[in-house]
């Protein structure tokens, strides 16, 4: 990278000449080396999926969840520091609170991802604070009327908002990218989703290389009501027995 | 200090099968004399959901330029009409929130979803009450009518009755209470969109031992304006 | 209302509540309880008064009486109460004198900033509005002001009235002040929608008449301000119904006039001067 180490990357209240702030990209590669993290928005839900590499053989399956709630039916996935994810989750589920207290009504998945973006944008301002090292997959479920639209959006360290039919973050998310457009996302229904995601995470897992990883899953779909809930234990087994065969047999 | 300018007022709001027809009589009073004969208490705060103020009209003048002014931000946000029961919200927090500095005023929020295609009526008094109604009366003429709507409310009314049962009820309280009075105003929302109308002083007023062939003449005068 | 959920508050909007009050009335609410009990305040300089306007064809017609009053005297017999708000907007004023030309002053110069920054666009009077309603209802009535505004911009003719808590009507004629009844009564009797010119300025001059003449509090002459597309016409002291019956008089007399009673002369030298005497004291 050019300039660095010409002092330029130590705030990030300072542009270097080239007009980039790298503490804020420092920050996205603190995603970047994260375990893998994908999204998929189809046509009745939407499904979030991380490979969340298992720490120690003393750890409690299930424990430290990287996928929560921010209210009844919105989920985010964050890659990167797990602390500054819960941080940003904690802030998503104020503004929740807050809105649905103050409009009545539950918070478009919209203006949620653009207030978080609003609130991660803000440590890439000051010069008394480090830049936020998580990027979140917002999911959500607006009912307008009758109907019920899936929400997918990606919010970056650096403020940026997205919306997606689908998109990785971390380590393989350029394999896991290249797999989903193989996805025919707006035919596809959550369950068959769930399974997709499942196959995804495996396929783009480097045996040699990376620690062992646990499968977190969770969905908005018709068979959750529409509310955000972890994929039921067994038909993650059964996704997972199914995605590990399916590799198997594309090695032989 | 003079007096407060006050709605001493009659207003009515009902939902029917295809929308709602919302209603006010038009006096404004400062004591024993009226300040406005032909005022307009049906006060639009989204384009399909209206407010109809009773109490001060100082306060709920407020009341109703703040909501219009979050209603504006929130659908420039939204990019989308808002919702009538997010509006009665609105006009909830804001009667909560400053229930020590405004006086006590009653204010009922109608209005039509096209997204649902669903009425919607909200009695909100200051305070922080917010209930939905099938049809809702409120203001010193209210008392008056309350065995009127009682008797007369029927569940998915058409909009002709619908329409003939809050102009009546609104004339009833009219010939009763001392501060209501003048003109009888309407509106309806619907699918179609707002439709807004009057029945001119005298001749919407029942006389009392009358009220059988007013009730006929509005009526009749009702599908008469509606062609 | 802004992004973060933090700011969302309301209440802080209005500003009644203690906390965020702008304003403490506190002074207000004491002075209003000791009256009650039988502790006379000071007067203020009313301005018991007849104030109307009109809307016709092409324009708004403003009037008011010009009579100041403090308690049961007048105090000044030719005051102006048709106060300037913008080119295009005129303001009655009827109340405490001090609150009517201060609120309307404000709400001037205000606007005045306003077309600064809006590169010199015709102010609406729905703006002048909006500034006065929300000044008045900030103070709740104490400040004492019940006015008549009324201009031309684009979207046309435009007359208000606003109460002191804040209130206002939107009319075709307008009264105000303690010859409102008085006006409206000329009002209910002569308006006709559309009128011209002339029969606008003949309806308020004898509406204002009609208050001159039957209300003790206002009197003297009558203003007009017309107020249209091309501009306006202010018309100090358009009918004057009440001339002095007599020119002032010379209060200079003749030498003699008063008889010489008596006369008394002193002389200075049984006036003793004491040199290094001590001074008197004066302190408490």
């Amino acid at each position: 990278m050019s300039s660095v180490g010409a002092g330029y990357d130590l705030s990030s209240t300072t542009f270097s000449p080239d007009g980039r702030v790298f503490q804020v990209e420092y920050a996205q590669k603190a995603v970047d080396n994260s375990g893998t993290v994908l999204g998929l928005r189809v046509r009745d839900g939407v499904v979030l999926a991380i490979e969340k590499p298992v720490i120690s053989k003393l750890a409690v399956p299930g424990a430290n969840r990287r996928i929560l709630s921010a209210d009844r039916s919105v989920g985010m996935a964050g890659a990167g520091l797990a602390a500054d994810c819960r941080m940003v989750v904690n802030r998503a589920r104020g503004e929740c609170q807050n809105y649905k207290h103050f409009y009545g009504s539950a918070m478009p998945t919209e203006v949620l991802a653009e207030r978080i973006a609003s609130y991660v944008h803000l440590f890439t301002l000051y010069w008394s604070v480090r830049p936020c090292g998580a990027s979140t997959l917002v999911a959500g479920c607006d009912q307008s009327g009758g109907e019920r639209t899936p929400q997918l959006y990606l919010v970056e360290p650096n403020g940026v908002v997205q919306r997606f039919y689908g998109t990785a973050l971390g380590k393989a998310r350029q394999s896991a990218k290249s797999e989903i457009e193989k996805l025919d996302l707006s035919s596809m229904s959550a369950k068959e989703a769930v399974k997709a995601a499942a196959k995804i995470i495996y396929q783009v897992h480097d045996e040699s290389k990376d620690k062992q990883f646990e499968l977190e899953m969770t969905w908005i779909a018709p068979e959750t009501d529409y509310e955000h809930r972890r994929v039921p234990a067994d038909m993650l087994a059964e996704a997972e027995a199914e995605a590990k065969a399916a590799i198997e047999a594309m090695d032989e | 200090m003079p007096h407060a300018v006050s709605t001493g007022t009659t207003i009515v709001a009902v939902e029917y099968a295809g929308g709602v027809v919302i209603g006010a009589d038009s006096r404004v009073s400062t004591g024993t004399y009226i300040s406005n004969r032909a005022s307009d208490k049906i006060t639009p705060l989204s384009d399909n959901a209206f407010l109809l103020r009773s109490g001060s009209a100082a306060d709920t003048q407020l009341v109703s330029d703040y909501v219009r002014h979050m209603v504006h931000q929130h659908e420039s946000q939204l990019q989308r009409p808002i919702d009538v029961p997010t509006v009665a919200n609105l006009v909830m927090q804001i009667g909560y929130n400053n229930k020590n500095a405004l006086s006590a005023a009653a204010m009922l929020v109608a209005g039509y979803d096209a997204a649902t295609r669903q009425g919607h009526v909200y009695a909100v008094p200051i305070g922080g009450t917010m209930v939905r109604q099938k049809y809702a009366i409120d203001g010193s003429g209210s008392i008056f009518i309350y065995g009127y709507c009682d008797s007369e409310y029927k569940d998915d009314m058409t909009r002709e009755e619908a329409e003939s049962f809050v102009a009546e009820a609104i004339a009833l309280a009219m010939s009763t209470d001392g501060s209501s009075g003048g003109v009888v105003r309407l509106v309806t929302v619907n699918e179609d969109g707002i439709f807004r109308r009057l029945h001119a002083g005298d001749k919407s007023v029942p006389r009392f031992g009358e009220e059988k062939d007013v009730h006929k003449d509005l009526t009749d005068k009702a599908n008469a304006m509606q062609t | 209302m802004s992004s973060s959920y933090g700011d969302i508050n309301v209440s802080g909007g209005i500003g009644l509540d203690s906390e965020s009050a702008p304003f403490n009335l506190e002074l207000a609410r004491r002075n209003s309880m000791i009256e009650r009990q039988g502790m006379k305040l000071p007067r203020y300089l009313k301005t018991g008064t007849t104030i109307c306007g009109v809307v016709y064809a092409n324009g708004v017609v403003l009037g008011a009486d010009t009579r100041s009053t403090n308690g049961d005297t007048v105090a000044d017999k030719n005051c102006e109460k048709i106060h300037y708000i913008a080119p295009n907007i005129y303001c009655c004023g009827a109340g405490t004198a001090a609150d009517t030309e201060a609120t309307t002053n404000m709400v001037a110069s205000a606007l005045n900033m306003h077309r600064y920054g809006t590169n010199g666009r015709t102010s609406r009077v729905i703006t002048a509005l909006t500034m006065l309603k929300s000044h008045l209802f900030k103070y709740q009535g104490n400040v004492s002001a019940a006015l008549v505004l009324g201009g031309f911009d684009i979207n046309g003719p435009h007359l208000f009235t606003v109460y002191p808590h804040g209130s206002s009507d939107s009319l075709p004629y307008a009264t105000m002040g303690s010859g409102s009844l008085a006006a409206m009564s000329i009002f209910e009797a002569g308006y006709k929608e559309n009128m011209t010119k002339e029969e606008a300025m003949k309806l308020v001059a004898d509406a204002i008449k009609s208050g001159v003449f039957n209300d003790l509090g206002s009197g003297s002459n009558v203003d007009l301000c017309i107020i249209t597309k091309e501009g306006k016409e202010y018309l100090r002291n358009y009918e004057c119904p009440n001339p002095r019956p007599y020119a002032s008089q010379s209060f200079s007399f003749a030498k003699g006039t008063t008889p010489v009673l008596r006369s008394t002369m002193l002389t200075l030298k049984d006036v003793v001067v004491e040199e290094g005497a001590d001074a008197m004291e004066v302190g408490a």
